[in-house]
């Protein structure tokens, strides 16, 4: 470690600061460093300059499934037999009048590097499922460097068009304002701006809060659908996958991830069948 | 507002018809004159008018002619040529001058001509409200169609949204700009893209260490403004400070067209300095200051003047209001003619007192200093300061609150016994003469800046070669990179952590250590203070008198890991004192220079304080009744420090022993203490003293019974500091922050001045041998002692200023 991060972390612990250690599984990647201005290398006393250490040696399992279509942006795309809602459904039970086609649908979902919110959090899945005919195409377009990540926000405004009504769980709240913030960053013009959106989440709880105990999608999948999950990731160990993976670690986690949100979107069309229907019984 | 209703009138014959300030100034005068140690008076000016200028839209002229503004003061027309200009404005002019139009009628300008946005940063939420209210008189006086609105902690979550995108004015703080604003940019997206004017209000107060944070709050905005593609002016608004350009420019790091001729006439004004008397002569007590504070105060409202009374805590308010009231509210059937006013009133308690206060229904206020900052309660012809305010600035602040056109106004500041209040008491020409104090920042304080890059980082990626200010990010890039909070991938250093690195800086500490101070009393569990880390071993130890504005607390517990102290209310007639050691070695001079017959010097310094006890101390009799032991772990610090020595062979010819020696050095330690705290407006806690050898061998400390003693680097005492072989005893007065916030430099540069001013203030002082107001607390003095410690400490002054 060089010398600016010791006396650093000297100063914050003289300040009372708890912690200040760096995680011990991440790697530092050194590289040399610019001179610091001269009256900040007298009060830290920078004299030399070491290289750092680095952590956790490379991985030799980095497969991450699908097509690579840009550098750092992979492609999965996957068809699956999953029973269809009607071909125009009745949305009233999420409190729409208008019944929505069937083909317009799209079911996304992202995958995060964390709850913290603001500008510091950004997806590096997005998976989006739809309906051709009668059978659910689920897509996935997944990142391995940040850099890929406009190429991914573009692909995903390609898969919506002005009719397309999303579907989602607690989408509203969480992915669309989420994804809102990358297109903004990304100075993309946001595509969800303008299109009907159904969180499930909401005729869920109106339904059910108080009867489950707890409206997770996890619980809504269990109860509406018998779907039991094996060997699925919670969602709160995605973001250190994908770290993980990005800093040179193991892809194992990160396929994981993957199926985990691919079974979401699974849920989410499988729900939405169920919901179809439904009046609006709090409303 | 001027007559005066008849029940006003005057009903005593030992009472003059109603005067003004100059008449009651006259009166105090000849009445007290032993009590007042200065007196200034500064005559009436007239104002610089000119008319309303022609590039102002024609609607917003219009609004102001509805308002009764026909022609402007000559330093808001200069301010809007200058915002015309797309220069930076500061402006700095005193109280009730009409500061508020320079920086409305550019904004409102902007608003009405291009939909351009406005932020205002104010430093209370109090203020942020006044602030809406006039700008919605002028708003709906020309139906003008502006939007302005307050956004801070007490917004509620669904009006947010509306705020950021209706809002052309918003009106918030520097917390909030900083933990809600920036790191959710995003969202404010199309307030940012049409932002042209950023106003910051009260930019005095940005000083140390909050003004440090905030400046850096300022770069994240740049970097942000330069995102969405705009590069907003700023107009800066200060109270009277020794260098508002360059303070204005340290916070913004643009230059900036800075106004300090104020076009607003102004009544004549006189000031007194008042000491209350000495009421035992041998003790060198004095009259409380609260008993002369309510006497002046009574005579005034006596005399049909409106008065003000400042008072430093809310108790000393109600105490100072009841003791009013017994004298002009004894009739329940009358309008209150005495109002308190101070912070933890409800919003709609303070409206309506200000209320009254501006309709000139009461006739005596008595606040604390939340009245001090822009707040508009009408006219006043007295103001009287109980106890000095901490700052020359801060001062004339508050007497800038009397004021009238036609009519004298009087300021009186009324010392307390506190060492401050009687060494600026006693010297008039602070007041008169010296130019305020200089606001000081250091953005770029090691710790401040991290954290600063840390947020700015989330906020947006850095790219390679990319400055933060002016600083060069990488190095600080790399240290985050370590932490494992960014990632860098080719050129560029993305946030890749799941926190919100703004929630974990607090704008008025360095580093996240602070302890929190909760009041267990009578079953409570209220947080009531915070307390700096590097304060929390000297303040919060098991069994501390803690004051949280004036109130003494008792400390029960200390939950150091944790981080909080609790305590409980008391009413014990003492306070604590630490006694605490402190061990300097330099690490690193930066700079030195021949003082007299020895060396000051300036450099890096490693510090190891270690508290070992504390003392009770009676109130007024300093007395000390006790002590106590605490047991803490020592605390480490590096930071910088200027110091002063002499060298061995002199001083073995000077003094009779090195007992002598060192308590010279210890006195003239408090006096350059005390002076250098004036100096350089710093909090006196955030400037610490220290005597010891410059090589961190031994440090002195004043044992119980006043005499300083020697400590070797093992800790262990020794009886006598002759016994150190190199004996180069040297005072040192160091910035209480790890790291530093630049106040060591301006002390090391006005060397000679705080030498001076030391010497004179020990020379000065009225006492004997050696009292708290210059050489520090004597406890033990022998009666008919040769070597006071008064004289022990001009001498070692007058080596360094003299040789
Ligand atoms: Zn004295």
């Amino acid at each position: 470690m060089s010398p600016l991060p010791n006396h650093l972390r000297e100063l914050r612990r003289e300040a009372g600061a708890r912690h200040t250690t760096a995680p011990a599984s991440i790697p530092w990647a050194p590289m040399p460093s610019p001179s610091l201005p001269a009256h900040l290398q007298r009060l830290l006393q920078l004299r030399t300059h070491r290289s750092g250490t680095l952590g956790t040696p490379p991985s030799t399992d980095r497969e991450v499934p699908g097509e690579e279509i840009a550098p750092g942006l992979h492609y999965t795309e996957a068809w699956m037999d999953w029973p269809p809602p009607a071909a125009s459904i009745d949305a009233r039970f999420a409190r729409v009048g208008e019944p929505v086609a069937r083909a317009h649908l799209l079911h996304f979902d992202t995958e995060t590097t964390g709850l913290a919110g603001g500008t510091g959090t950004r997806a590096f899945m997005i998976g989006a499922a739809d309906w051709i005919d009668s059978r659910l195409r689920v897509r996935q377009l997944t990142i391995t460097s940040m850099a890929a990540e406009t190429t991914m926000l573009r692909m995903f405004a390609g898969w919506l068009h002005t009719q397309s009504v999303l579907v989602s769980y607690n989408g509203k709240s969480y992915d669309a304002p989420l994804l809102a913030t990358r297109y903004r960053l990304a100075r993309l013009p946001n595509p969800l701006i303008g299109l009907r959106h159904l969180d499930l989440l909401h005729p869920v709880r109106r339904h059910w809060k108080g009867v489950w105990a707890n409206c997770r999608l996890a619980t809504a999948e269990h109860r509406l659908l018998g779907v039991v999950r094996e060997d699925d990731l919670p969602g709160a160990q995605a973001p250190a996958a994908w770290l993980h993976y990005l800093r040179g670690g193991s892809a194992a986690n990160l396929r994981r991830v993957l199926q985990h949100n691919a079974q979401d979107l699974k849920s989410l069309a499988g729900i939405l069948a169920c919901l179809a229907g439904m009046d609006d019984r709090a409303g | 507002m001027n007559a005066l209703p008849d029940r006003f009138r005057p009903e005593g014959a030992s009472l003059s018809p109603p005067g003004d300030g100059r008449i009651l100034a006259e009166r105090l005068s000849r009445r007290y004159a032993a009590r007042i140690t200065g007196s200034i008076v500064m005559p009436a000016t007239t104002g610089s008018y000119v008319p309303l200028p022609d590039n102002l839209p024609p609607v917003l002229a219009a609004a102001l002619r509805q308002r009764g503004i026909t022609r402007l003061y000559s330093h808001q027309a200069e301010a809007w040529a200058a915002s015309q200009a797309r220069e930076h404005v500061a402006i700095v002019t005193p109280t009730a001058s009409g500061k508020t139009l320079c920086y409305t009628l550019p904004v409102l300008a902007a608003a009405l001509q291009e939909r351009a946005k406005a932020l205002y940063l104010f430093p209370t939420k109090a203020l942020a409200q006044d602030q809406l209210a006039e700008l919605l008189e002028l708003n709906a006086a020309g139906q003008l169609g502006v939007k302005a609105f307050t956004f801070d902690g007490d917004t509620p979550g669904d009006a947010r949204q509306a705020v950021r995108v209706h809002g052309d004015i918003v009106i918030s703080n520097p917390d909030m700009l900083h933990q809600a604003i920036l790191p959710h940019h995003t969202k404010w997206a199309q307030f940012f893209e049409s932002l042209r004017y950023v106003v910051i209000d009260e930019v005095h107060s940005y000083r140390g260490v909050f003004g440090s944070h905030v400046a850096n709050v300022i770069r994240r905005l740049q970097r942000v403004c330069a995102f969405y593609g705009v590069s907003p002016q700023f107009i800066l608004c200060s109270a009277t400070i020794g260098n508002p350009r360059g303070h204005a420019e340290a916070l913004i790091e643009r230059p900036v067209h800075c106004i300090t001729a104020s076009g607003a006439p102004s009544g004549e004004r006189h000031v007194l300095l008042w000491n209350p008397p000495v009421v035992n002569a041998d003790l060198g007590l004095r009259a409380s200051a609260r008993s002369q504070t309510n006497r002046i105060a009574r005579l005034a409202i006596k005399s049909g003047l409106k008065t003000l009374v400042f008072a430093s805590s809310r108790t000393l308010v109600e105490v100072l209001t009841k003791y009013l009231k017994d004298v002009f509210d004894h009739d329940p059937r009358k309008l209150p003619r005495i109002r308190a006013y101070r912070g933890g009133y409800l919003p709609r308690e303070r409206r309506a007192a200000e209320r009254d206060m501006r309709a000139g229904h009461v006739d005596g206020i008595v606040s604390t200093s939340a009245l001090e900052l822009g707040v508009d309660i009408g006219a006043l012809d007295v103001v009287v300061l109980n106890g000095y305010p901490g700052s020359v600035a801060g001062t004339w602040q508050r007497l800038g609150r009397a004021g009238r056109r036609q009519r004298a106004a009087l300021g009186v500041l009324v010392a307390s016994s506190d060492p401050l209040d009687q060494y600026l008491v006693r010297h008039p020409e602070f007041f008169r003469d010296a130019t305020p104090e200089h606001a000081r920042i250091a953005p770029d304080q090691a710790l401040i800046l991290l954290d600063h890059i840390r947020c700015a980082a989330f906020e947006l990626p850095f790219g390679d070669g990319e400055n933060f200010g002016p600083v060069d990010a990488v190095p600080w890039l790399e240290v985050l990179a370590g932490e494992g909070v960014l990632h860098r991938e080719g050129e560029r250093w993305e946030w890749i952590a799941d926190s919100y690195p703004a929630g974990a800086v607090s704008l008025r500490s360095v580093a996240d250590g602070n302890f929190v101070v909760v009041d267990r009393s009578a079953g409570r569990q209220n947080i009531i203070a915070e307390v700096d880390f590097t304060a929390a071993a000297v303040t919060l130890y098991e069994g501390a008198i803690h004051m949280v504005q004036s109130v003494p607390y008792q400390v029960e517990r200390l939950d150091w890991e944790g981080r909080k102290a609790y305590v409980t209310r008391t009413h014990v007639d003492y306070y604590t004192d630490a006694i605490d050691y402190s061990r300097l070695k330099v690490l690193d001079c930066f700079d030195h220079a021949a003082c007299g017959a020895g060396q000051a010097g300036h450099g890096e310094v490693h510090v190891v304080r270690h508290v070992a006890g504390y003392k009770k101390i009676r109130y007024y009799t300093h007395e000390n009744i006790g002590y106590g032991p605490v047991n803490l772990p020592d605390q480490e610090l590096h930071t910088t420090a200027v110091w002063w020595q002499l060298p061995q062979v002199l001083l073995d010819a000077v003094f009779a022993d090195r007992q002598q020696t060192l308590d010279g050095f210890m006195g003239a330690a408090s006096a350059l203490h005390l002076v250098a705290t004036v100096t350089v407006m710093a909090e006196s806690r955030d400037l610490q003293k220290s005597v010891g050898s410059s090589d961190g061998a031994w440090f002195a400390s004043t044992n119980p019974r006043g005499h300083s003693r020697v400590h070797g680097s093992d800790d262990g005492q020794r009886a006598t500091p002759g016994a150190e072989p190199a004996f180069t005893p040297t005072v040192y007065l160091y910035d209480a922050f790890p790291g530093g916030v630049g106040l060591s430099a301006p002390l090391f540069d006005r060397r000679d001045e705080l030498l001076a001013r030391a010497l004179e203030l020990v020379q000065g002082c009225d006492c004997r041998g050696g009292c708290p107001a210059c050489v520090g607390p004597v406890l033990a003095m022998d009666e008919g002692a040769t070597h006071t410690p008064k004289m022990l400490a001009l001498q070692v002054l007058n080596l360094l200023a003299h040789g």
